[in-house]
């Protein structure tokens, strides 16, 4: 055996596709939903640009239907984009997908677990799919388990769980190749606060290890607790873009929640 | 295509039979109860110059053969209901974010399937065995039967693909499901005499080619008989088919 295929395989090790400081990048994103079912034309992601460095926590913020799962739905490849370009690691969304995946972790909106399965099996389950060796697979496995408390659980299946563990097991299903880049769409959503408390400390943690985080949230509080910087989508236009405390002296907030209804109410009350 | 991640989805299969009830069920449990009752019923009934070969038996060993095809035919509602389930709880989508190529996922999904076909044939031949109903047929005759319901279940994984791709639901998966099921039970299992007029239907049902093959070869016929494989020949037809219609409708439409 190679010295290479006996090393671990770790986020440093997953190859950028150019020397580009950022890790994300988004040249005036659209998306129209189009087709037999929409009546109407829906500009979900209307001309959005943005760029977010290696290592940086990116909040994604916005109401309902305002666009961040679609923005995170087309740079993880689910989605095509309308118009525009996207690169995620220094690839093309459009042209070098496979490339993107080894590179990514998403911890979806849904928690999507196979019910019938432990936490342990649902693990073991990603880790696999991202090629990693098995003892990795178990070091990881319980440390992450161990500092999301799930330790105790992780032998139960899944349709046991409360909706909070289910989401704790969705993140570590997300970190288990250890990707340099992470996607987590309301990671945080049903849970209580003693577990998002938890939650919060862990993705924290996340910066130690130098990976590009883009998060998505409903809790303004959540965002501006964790993030480096936030961008605030409204009507699939993006509004903000700032560290927190920047846009909050910018708006003379209080805090970010209010530098949202700001933004936000205002376009909802002038009907924009 | 990686092996370790074919295994991965394999393993996770083989899991759903054992923690699923209702797969467990489908797949093992009513097969076996479907030979155990009609083995004790019909176990006992000598006919004498029954069927084209006017051989004669007891009833239970005639009906084998349909029973086995038929029960490889349930594997159609497993397929139907993972994928369905799979895709409500967003599973699919997940998956797709992962480097796992369509042929990896496909291609375990086909593994397992036909490895529990394996499995599930060899404990209803077994079970037969058991309860005396394997009296004419030969050990390389038995090996055809293994060969014909491995390639018979590719076509039942086919139809369950094609109602994951038209449900919307895994509620209505395991209803649509039976419109491709019922049919061939009730017309090509070869389990009861039916007028010659069915044929014109049967033709197009994959059960048909698969219960008539082992018919043949259950009652011992000799396997010079091009029947047999001409049955085998078509089946692998429609497998092929229907497996490939499978697999291109449900990534085209199945909302991954």
């Amino acid at each position: 055996m190679s010295k290479s295929e006996n090393r671990e395989k770790t986020s440093n090790e997953l190859v950028f596709g150019s020397d580009n400081p950022n890790a994300i990048e988004v040249k005036d994103l659209v998306k129209i939903y189009t087709g037999k079912k929409v009546i109407e034309e829906v500009r979900a992601i209307d001309g959005i640009s943005f760029s977010i460095s290696k290592g940086e926590l990116f909040g994604l913020l916005g109401p309902n239907g305002a666009g961040k799962t679609t923005t995170i739905n087309i740079l993880c490849g689910l989605l095509n984009q309308t118009k525009g370009d996207a690169f995620v690691g220094g690839y093309n969304v459009k042209k070098d997908l496979s490339k993107i995946k080894e590179l990514i972790g998403v911890c979806p909106q849904q928690a999507s677990v196979y019910q019938y399965l432990n936490a342990k099996e649902n693990i073991e389950l990603f880790g696999n799919l991202h090629l990693v060796k098995k003892e990795v697979i178990n070091e990881r496995m319980e440390r992450f388990l161990d500092l999301l408390g799930l330790t105790k659980a992780s032998n139960r299946a899944a349709k046991k769980y409360s909706g909070g563990m289910l989401r704790q097991l969705n993140l570590i299903m997300a970190l288990i190749s250890d990707p340099p880049i992470l996607f987590l769409d309301e990671p945080t959503v049903g849970m209580d606060a003693r577990v998002r408390r938890k939650t919060w400390e862990f993705i924290n943690s996340l910066k130690q290890t130098n990976k590009t985080v883009v998060l998505t949230t409903h809790y303004i509080e959540e965002a501006e607790a964790l993030c480096d910087r936030v961008a605030i989508i409204d009507f699939g236009k993006l509004v903000a873009i700032g560290p927190p405390k920047e846009l909050i002296e910018k708006h003379n907030a209080k805090n970010l929640e209010e530098v949202f209804l700001q933004i936000t109410g205002r376009r909802i009350m002038e009907g924009i | 295509m990686k092996r370790q991640r074919i295994f991965a989805f394999v393993k996770i299969q083989f899991k759903s039979l054992i923690k699923v009830p209702t797969a467990l069920f489908i797949v093992l449990l009513l097969p076996v109860a479907l030979i155990m009752i009609f083995g004790f019923a019909f176990g006992g009934v000598y006919v004498e110059n029954y069927g084209w070969t006017s051989q004669s038996g007891y009833l239970f060993e005639f009906m084998v053969p349909g029973f086995i095809a038929l029960s490889g035919m349930f594997m159609a509602i497993p397929v139907a209901l993972t994928f369905s389930e799979d895709r409500e709880q967003g599973l699919l989508k997940r998956i797709n974010t992962t480097p796992t190529s369509a042929a990896e996922f496909m291609g375990s999904h086909v593994i397992s399937n036909m490895s529990m076909a394996i499995i599930q044939v060899a404990i209803i031949f077994i079970l037969t065995f058991l309860m005396r109903g394997m009296r004419f047929i030969t050990p390389v005759g038995i090996i055809l039967s293994f060969v014909i319901m491995i390639i018979f279940s590719l076509s039942t994984i086919g139809f369950g693909l094609i109602t994951a791709t038209i449900a919307k639901s895994a509620k209505a998966a395991g209803g649509i499901v039976w419109i491709f099921l019922l049919p061939q039970q009730l017309l090509a299992a070869n389990l009861y005499p039916l007028p010659p007029e069915t044929q014109i239907v049967t033709m197009f049902m994959p059960l048909h080619y698969a219960a008539d093959a082992l018919t043949l070869l259950f009652y011992g016929v000799d396997l010079t008989n091009l029947r047999i494989w001409w049955d085998l020949i078509i089946l692998i037809v429609f497998s092929l088919v229907l497996i490939i219609a499978g697999i291109l409708l449900f990534r085209k439409y199945g909302k991954v």
